[in-house]
Parts: C-alpha cells; structure tokens; sequence
C-alpha cells in the first residue's frame, strides 16, 4: 500500500508544480468571475442570485477544464516519453497508477472548488447556506466524472499537440454552449435545444439548482450518467484497439 | 542450463508486414553477462521490450524466472535502462527515486545508489526532467537499481556519451556482475560487447546469426588469412587460386593474401608450389571486421572488404 500513497502524493505534488493549473484552473476563472459579476451585466434583476449564480458556473468550468485538459495532455505526454511503458515494467500495478492520477485529480479539483468559493465570498460577498455550499462543491466534484471519461478519450490521442488543439477546442465548445460563460435563456433557440442535451449544461445546471434550494434534476443526472458510460465504452474500445496493434 | 533466468523460445514478432524477430531462441543463465549485438533495425530493442513484457511476442514464448515478464514476481526482480525515456515533468531526482523505492519489497538505499551508479549528490536536488543527457542517463541507471534486481536490462546504454562516461559506466557495471547480477545489454558498439560481456548473441535481420563467447565467436567466424611477400606475384596467385580452400587471393602493397579457414594448408601448399614465400605471416581478422562482414548485405560485404585492403 506504501506504494499507492507514494504515488498519489507524488501526482498531487506534481499537480500543484504545474503553473498552467494556477493559470487556467484559478486565476482565469476568478478573474472571469469578477468581471462579469462587476463589470459586464451588472444590470441583472436579482444581484445576489446572479452572483451565486455566475460562482458555480465558474466553479464548474474551471474543474471541467482541468478534467478534460490536464489530465488528457498528461496522458498523452507521459506515453509520448516513455515514462508509461517504464511504469509497466515496475510492479506497480496499472490500476494504481490510474487509481493515483484520479486521486490527483480529485484533489486539484477539490482545491480548486475551495478557492474559488473562498473568492466568490471574498469578491461578491456571495452567502449560501453550509448545505448549499457543501452540496454544491460536492456536486461538482462527483458530476466531473464524465469529463475525466473526456480526459481518458484526450489521454488516448498520439500527440501532445493534437490532444491539446482537440481538448481545448472542446472546453471552450462545452463551456460556451453548456451556458457556463453566459446563461442560455439570451442564446436563439436551437442552441438552447442544443445545450439540454450537452453535458456542460446539465453539469452548471445541478450546481445552480442547489444554490436555488433545489435538487439537482433526474434528467442532469441521467444525461451525465449516460455520457460517463459512454465515454468509458468509447475509451475501453479504443484502448482494446490500440493493444491489439 | 542449469539455472536459465532468462527463456526465450521459437519467439516471432511482425509489425504489419515487417518481421523484426524471427524465430529466435536462446536462454540465459543467472549471473552472466549477455550483450545483444547487431546493427540498427536489427531487431535488438524489440527483443529487449519482449523479454520485459511491454510487447507480447506475434509466436512463440518468453519466461523470465519461470513466469511470464508481466507476472508481479519478475517485476520486482528486474530494473531496466530503456532508451528514449524522459522523467516525468515537475518532479526532484530524489522524488522519483523516493517514488520508485517505494515499489519494490527491498529497494537499495539512496547512498547504495549513489554508490553503484555514480549519480552525484548535487544532481538529487534537480528538477529530473531538466537534466543533461549525462545526468539523465545516471538517474535512469540509478532507476534500473533501485529495487535491487536480480536481472538488469541495458538497451543501448551508452549511445551519446563521452568516452569518460562511457568507461565509468561499463566500470559501475562490472561492479554489478561482481555482485552476481544478470546483465543484459544491446549495443552496436562491437567493442563494448567484446570488453564487458561473456556472451554475444549477434543479431542481424530480426535473427540469430552467432552466439557466443566473444572468444569463440572469433574463432568460428573469423577472416582468416595467410599472407606472404614474393618476387613472382603473378604466378602465386594463380596457384593458390586454384585450391578449393582459399575463398579469396589478392594482392596489396607488397604482399599477397589468401583468405581461407584453413590456415595450416595453405602453408603447407605454399612450400609444395615453391613460391619463394618470405616473411609469412597468418592474421585473423579483428571481431570488428567480422561483425561487419556478417551484418552487411553481401554485395555491400565484398565493397567494404576491398576498402578495408585498400587501406
């Protein structure tokens, strides 16, 4: 077991070296968030709503980002330099390197559902109950998953640059579309229809259904449900067509 | 083969239509020195990555200890040194020394390391992935030992070091063997496996085409030749060409060589002819000669041997 802790602590350590999480993960969504929350649209009916809110939107966006990006590039970086293969020939066992990279992750994600939490209160003054914080955060941690299933798929391309150009375009794609950046009801129509069956959206909407004394809905649970199965299917298949060449 | 750690048996292994092993089959005993000799592409890191389990072979079987290469068992009792491997990012040499420490039931202690490897103390405290090729090839050794392995994997270890770095290596290696390790390397560097292994199996073409001790190896493939200066050139030629024995007969400079494998009666058929022979002499071709005479494609062998002697 000595092993399996050495290697989460040594996953996190590495995590939390990496300037590009304080970049993307932190400081842009924070950033993001006091500007549309003090700046831009300020003008919206109810403030403290919007506030809490544009919080979770951001919140969600930075761990969806550091889901799909992160861990997709580091994948792919660690096959690209061997280091993969060379794990295989230590007795560490596959799932625990696996087990270690989700644990790193949960926990940057963890950190980063903490931090902007902490700003949202810090900026906006933003007050929610202890459940809906906790709930929240806790939504937000568990409704990843399906963008970590996104990661593996990234995690799984040939090259460092094509997993970076196709990861990027598709967390800006999810998080604009899912109305992470802009709440959908000022999106035409056919993208608000659109954005019912994207992932992103049912993955803000939990988040902002808590803060508004709901639970999240059946139908967000069973869409990213379903894409978690998805993805893990397409990631499993490829991965079986991969060993077989 | 009494205590074979290493079984590789019939092994074949196509990528798409290229053959890369064919057919190959050879054990290795506990406690020697193996180098996997032969020239680029032929075939000398696909074995390697077989015999560690990370490529399953297209036919036929490998055991290390007597389990297949992914059983955890043989896993604890290997180290390699692979080429092309880069240390993940953000991390302290001695961080991934801790981390692989942490893997194997009895690591060596990181004075052990530094010790059997040469690693310096100040490169500990470097980001690992921020080395020089010199430093990076120390840490990678020092990895390959860490969980004190009983079968250490060497795939061209020295390529891109200096001379000095080079001797220091092969120097820390033979401390290895002193302490019963199995080695093996591949190299295509004929010197390395000639000074510092026991056995040279020498690969061509995906295949087995020696195997050996370097002594041997020598003796059975050697270019052999009887060489000899006369006043009648000309007519010594003629004579020795028409022995069966004598593959080859030239002149060079002032002598004349008879390439043959029968030393002894190409003498003897020297003094019957009455050639006048002076200054005889019989030369075996150096391993290097030999290595490149086998591992080069036929027609490209005779170019090289007629530029060998024209020098």
């Amino acid at each position: 077991m000595n092993s399996i802790t050495m290697q989460c602590k040594i996953e996190v350590l590495r995590i939390f070296r990496n300037p590009y999480f304080v970049f993307w993960s932190l400081l842009m969504p924070i950033v993001f968030y006091f500007i549309f929350t003090n700046i831009v649209n300020a003008d919206v009916p109810d403030v403290e709503l919007w506030q809490a809110h544009y919080l979770m939107s951001m919140t969600a966006f930075s761990v969806m980002g550091s889901a799909i990006m992160t861990f997709g590039i580091r994948m792919v970086q660690e096959r690209t330099q061997g280091w993969s293969s060379f794990m295989k020939i230590t007795p560490l066992p596959a799932w625990a390197y696996f087990t270690a990279k989700m644990f790193g992750q949960t926990v940057m994600h963890l950190f980063s559902v903490i931090l902007i939490f902490i700003a949202g209160y810090l900026i906006n003054g933003v007050s929610l109950t202890f459940t809906q914080w906790f709930f929240s955060g806790l939504w937000i941690l568990v409704a990843s998953l399906p963008f970590l299933a996104i990661g593996t798929l990234v995690g799984s391309m040939k090259k460092v640059e094509t997993a970076s150009g196709v990861s990027n375009i598709l967390y800006l794609a999810l998080a604009i579309l899912g109305g992470m950046w802009f709440p959908i009801y000022i999106f035409p129509t056919f993208l608000q229809d659109m954005a019912e069956w994207l992932p992103s959206y049912h993955f803000g909407n939990g988040a902002w259904e808590i803060i508004r004394g709901n639970a999240p809905s059946i139908k967000s649970v069973l869409i990213l449900g379903g894409y978690l199965i998805g993805f893990m299917v397409i990631s499993a298949l490829v991965r079986r067509n991969e060993e077989a060449n | 083969m009494t205590n074979p750690v290493v079984e590789v048996q019939h092994v074949t292994r196509n990528f798409g239509k290229t053959t890369a092993v064919n057919n190959v089959s050879f054990s290795i005993e506990k406690g020697s020195t193996v180098a996997i000799l032969g020239p680029n592409g032929a075939g000398k890191t696909t074995m390697v990555s077989m015999m560690l389990g990370l490529i399953e072979p297209s036919a036929g079987h490998i055991q290390l200890f007597r389990h297949h290469p992914k059983h955890i068992s043989v896993r604890e009792k290997i180290g390699a040194m692979l080429q092309d491997v880069s240390v993940v990012d953000k991390l302290k040499v001695h961080e991934v020394i801790a981390l692989f420490r942490s893997y194997y039931p009895s690591p060596l202690s990181m004075e052990e390391l530094i010790a059997l490897t040469g690693l310096e103390k100040n490169d500990l405290n470097k980001w690992a992935d921020k080395l020089s090729g010199g430093q990076k090839r120390r840490v990678g050794f020092a990895l390959a030992l860490t969980g004190n392995p009983d079968l250490v994997f060497f795939d061209e270890p020295t390529v891109g070091l200096d001379i000095t770095a080079r001797r220091l290596f092969w120097e820390k290696v033979n401390a290895l063997k002193e302490k019963g390790k199995t080695i093996i390397f591949t190299t295509h560097y004929l010197q390395e496996a000639d000074d510092v292994a026991e056995r040279i199996i020498l690969f061509n073409r995906g295949e087995i085409i020696a195997d050996g001790h370097p002594n041997a190896i020598k003796q059975q493939l050697a270019i052999r030749n009887v060489s000899f200066q006369t006043n009648d050139a000309k007519r010594a030629i003629q004579q020795l060409q028409t022995l069966p024995i004598v593959s080859k007969c030239y002149q060079k400079d002032d002598r004349i060589y008879a390439v043959t494998e029968e030393t002894d009666t190409v003498l003897a058929s020297l003094f019957k002819f009455d050639l006048h022979a002076k200054d005889i002499a019989i030369e075996q071709g150096r391993l290097e000669e030999v290595f490149e005479h086998l591992t080069k494609p036929n027609g490209e062998a005779e170019i090289n041997e007629q530029h060998n002697d024209a020098m």
